[in-house]
């Protein structure tokens, strides 16, 4: 046999073998592009049968951006019957950016969404899961005004900014799976339909709003953490991109945006085991605006503000860690900050955790500093019609008053 | 042997590298996150030192071979032409037996990641096929293929591994102790088990050529192997974390189901598999051709392509006898499979070449 003949007969087969040969192999995967219907979004609700999914196809350039929905035993049975059956096109799921899943099919439906997700080779690891909190996602998705496809377009542009306001953080199907079989809870973020002004005749008159981080257990209802919670847990879990604060200081609101915040736990061990855990809360802030007459030359006012920042902070990284102590479930994963600071120390505490964390001391210290204040340091002037000073006035003025 | 059936040290240990490539990426880094769990990532660099052993071994052996000589030579001189023979025959048979896993074990992750409606069947068929014409032709064809594949693959695994980056988490990795010890050597066992199949292939090395006193230009096969076999565990264990990649059977190929490559380029599995596929071919070619190899030098008969149909078609009939899908072939995968190649080439190759060496023969 020539020196050519093997790589070309190997690369023939290859191509053969796999997907990358139009109509042409044995098991061809094969589809045409015109009868795709391009899966972007997938909801699962509870259902007297089982189990509602609903597929939101994209808008393709000939085509309408559509719904279809079907009832059955499981998400597998379902979602099988509804990939072949609409309307004489294949439902390819290989894209699917979201999976939304009503409240209520939570407690029955995760484990059995996330099995089906890791094993269907159409599906990716990578998808975002969100839980839609007081209704249903088929309503939700359904509900939304918008454009030509308001269901995955709304979801994606509410992903890339949730982490940006500071109000969650989309997890994904990997994220939440490696987490519940880790440590057995998972935060997922939650979403809500809001009332908004219909855009569209034939649209909803919905908005998708961030409604905070889902707790999962397995088997269990979800439980939701209230926005400051949230944006605690963002800070202690590292996830934290930014948020816009609006703080008293004296008479003046001063509204900041956090640009960095961030936790570092130190654990204490003492003769008889884990003393508690040092948290250290470090953040930056910019001021964006300000209401009243604050001046941001003066240190005094500047420390006062910080000190607004700080309580600010250490509220909401207290709510988070208090709700999780309260359920008692770790979805901050404080045993495995533990376990990686004092590995060895921390094996003594193992067997132990469940008892020790809902009573462990957690001491939360907090730094925060305004760094800039973009250019303006006095508010616009809003005259009140006396005749404006010149600044030898302001001068002579000050140096009498002195 | 014919003069012109000849390929370079180096065009050897490529083979080597291509061919073992297949096994490495099938059981990692499931195989290591067992018993080394998160630490499983330093488990390559031990098996590497433990592999050393018999590489060291065989180099000291193939020094006494003459001219033309393989392994199979070096056996039957050690341990009489009887002994020599029935050793040679039993390790003929093992690997024909274990071509049909390799070609079951494929078509199964065919099936898995791609074509999740299939049968093994026409797989397993179009596997031995290819191995049945590559086995048939000459060592240096083969070697050449795997000379002109292995960038691509390195490519491809760097690409992949790249692209696989900002999802690793060091939680998932960290912290090691010395309390992973014990782990990370139980960890090390199976990608020990697939560094020394190294020695199926020497076998063919008979056909290397010799260059006098000049010391063979090599390729450093078990060392990039090893790296690749860390760089895998690091990336999937790093991003998939210890609880999901023991859940996994292929959790290398859950990772490349996720990749989005520069953000643009997404789906790749198809591509992947398609060339981990060629890896497969490549080692099933070349151990029918070690098979075929092995009973020339038993039979004395002088072509060993005669050899070839038969080795295929036990190797196939192997393939079949596999039942019961993903569940069978993992339990054989877990314990038969590396049980069998543990003992020939932990105990019994090294041992007949020890007794070949002692008795000067």
């Amino acid at each position: 046999m020539r020196r050519a003949a093997i790589p070309a007969l190997a690369g023939a087969l290859a191509v053969l073998l796999t997907a990358c040969s139009p109509g042409l192999t044995i098991f061809s995967n094969y589809r045409s592009l015109e009868n795709l219907e391009l899966v972007r979004t997938v909801t699962a609700d509870t259902a007297r049968e089982g189990v509602h999914v609903t597929i939101c196809s994209t808008a393709g350039e000939k085509s309408d951006a559509r719904m279809y929905g079907r009832v059955g035993p499981s998400i597998g049975v379902a979602l099988g019957e509804l990939i072949h059956l609409p309307l004489g096109r294949e439902a390819i799921l290989s894209h699917t950016e979201n999976l939304l899943i009503g409240e209520a099919y939570v407690k029955e439906g995760l484990a059995q969404c996330l099995d089906y997700m890791e094993r269907f080779s159409e599906m990716r690891l990578d998808t975002g899961i969100l839980i839609v909190r007081g209704g249903t996602a088929k309503d939700l998705v359904e509900g939304l005004t918008g454009g030509e496809t308001p269901a995955p377009d709304a979801i994606a542009g509410l992903g890339r900014i949730a982490a940006r306001i500071g109000r969650g953080y989309f997890f994904t199907c990997r994220q939440i799976a490696a987490s519940l079989a880790e440590n057995g809870c998972a935060l997922a973020m939650s979403v809500r339909g809001e009332k908004a002004d219909k855009l569209f005749e034939d649209r909803g008159e919905l908005d998708i709003e961030p409604a905070g981080f889902a707790v999962l257990r397995p088997g269990e209802d979800p439980v939701f953490l209230s926005d400051e919670e949230t944006w605690g847990a963002l800070m202690l879990l590292g996830l934290f991109r930014s948020r816009n604060v609006d703080l008293p200081v004296g008479d003046t609101v001063l509204t900041v945006s956090v640009d960095k915040a961030g936790a570092s736990y130190t654990p204490r061990f003492d003769g008889q085991g884990l003393a508690g855990v040092d948290i250290a809360l470090t953040a930056q802030a910019n001021v964006i605006c300000m209401e009243g007459d604050g001046d941001l030359k003066d240190p005094a006012y500047r420390e006062k503000a910080e000190k607004a920042l700080e309580e600010a902070l250490r509220q909401a990284a207290g709510a988070a860690l208090d709700r999780s102590r309260v359920l008692q479930v770790d979805f901050l994963d404080l045993a495995g900050i533990v376990r990686r600071k004092a590995p060895l120390k921390f094996e003594g505490v193992a067997d132990k955790w469940g008892e020790i964390f809902p009573e462990l001391p957690l001491t939360v210290t907090v730094k925060a500093e305004l760094t800039r204040t973009f250019d303006i340091v006095d508010p616009p002037a809003v005259s009140k019609g006396e005749e404006a000073k010149s600044p030898w006035e302001k001068l002579t003025d000050s140096l009498r008053d002195s | 042997m014919g003069k012109t059936d000849r390929l370079s040290e180096r065009q050897l240990t490529v083979l080597l590298f291509v061919s073992l490539l297949s096994p490495m990426i099938r059981i990692l880094p499931t195989a290591a996150v067992v018993f080394a769990g998160r630490a499983a990532w330093l488990s390559p660099p031990v098996a590497l030192a433990m592999a050393g052993v018999p590489l060291a071994l065989t180099r000291a052996a193939r020094r006494r071979a003459n001219p033309g000589e393989g392994l199979a030579e070096l056996i039957i001189r050690g341990l009489g032409k009887v002994g020599g023979r029935i050793f040679c025959a039993a390790a003929a048979l093992w690997l024909t037996f274990y071509g049909g896993f390799i070609a079951r074990s494929a078509a199964e992750r065919l099936l898995a990641t791609v074509y999740p409606n299939g049968g093994p069947g026409i797989f397993i068929a179009v596997m031995l096929g290819v191995a049945l014409i590559t086995g048939s032709g000459l060592t240096k064809n083969l070697a050449r293929t795997a000379e002109v594949l292995m960038p691509v693959l390195v490519a491809v695994i760097a690409v992949v591994l790249f692209s696989a980056a900002p999802d690793v988490e060091t939680v998932n990795l960290l912290p090691v102790t010395l309390r992973d010890g014990p782990g990370i050597l139980f960890g090390a066992l199976p990608i020990f088990n697939v560094l020394t199949a190294f020695e199926y292939f020497l076998f063919l090395s008979g056909h290397v050529e010799q260059n006098g006193a000049k010391k063979p230009r090599r390729f450093p096969w078990m060392p990039t192997l090893a790296a690749v076999a860390l760089a895998v565990t690091f990336f999937t264990l790093g991003t998939l974390g210890e609880a999901l990649s023991v859940s996994m059977e292929n959790a290398f190929f859950m990772l490349i189901r996720n990749i989005r490559i520069f953000g643009v380029v997404e789906r790749v599995e198809s591509v992947v598999v398609a060339i981990w596929i060629v890896t497969d071919f490549i080692f099933l070619g070349a151990v029918i051709m070690v098979v075929s190899e092995i009973w020339r030098s038993v039979t004395g008969v002088k072509r060993r392509q005669a050899f070839v149909p038969p080795t295929a078609a036990l190797s196939g009939a192997a393939a079949f006898l596999i039942t019961g899908g993903a569940f069978e072939l993992q339990r054989w995968s877990d314990t038969l499979i590396p049980a069998i190649n543990m003992s020939f080439t932990v105990i019994l190759i090294p041992g007949a070449l020890l007794i070949t060496m002692l008795r000067k023969k």
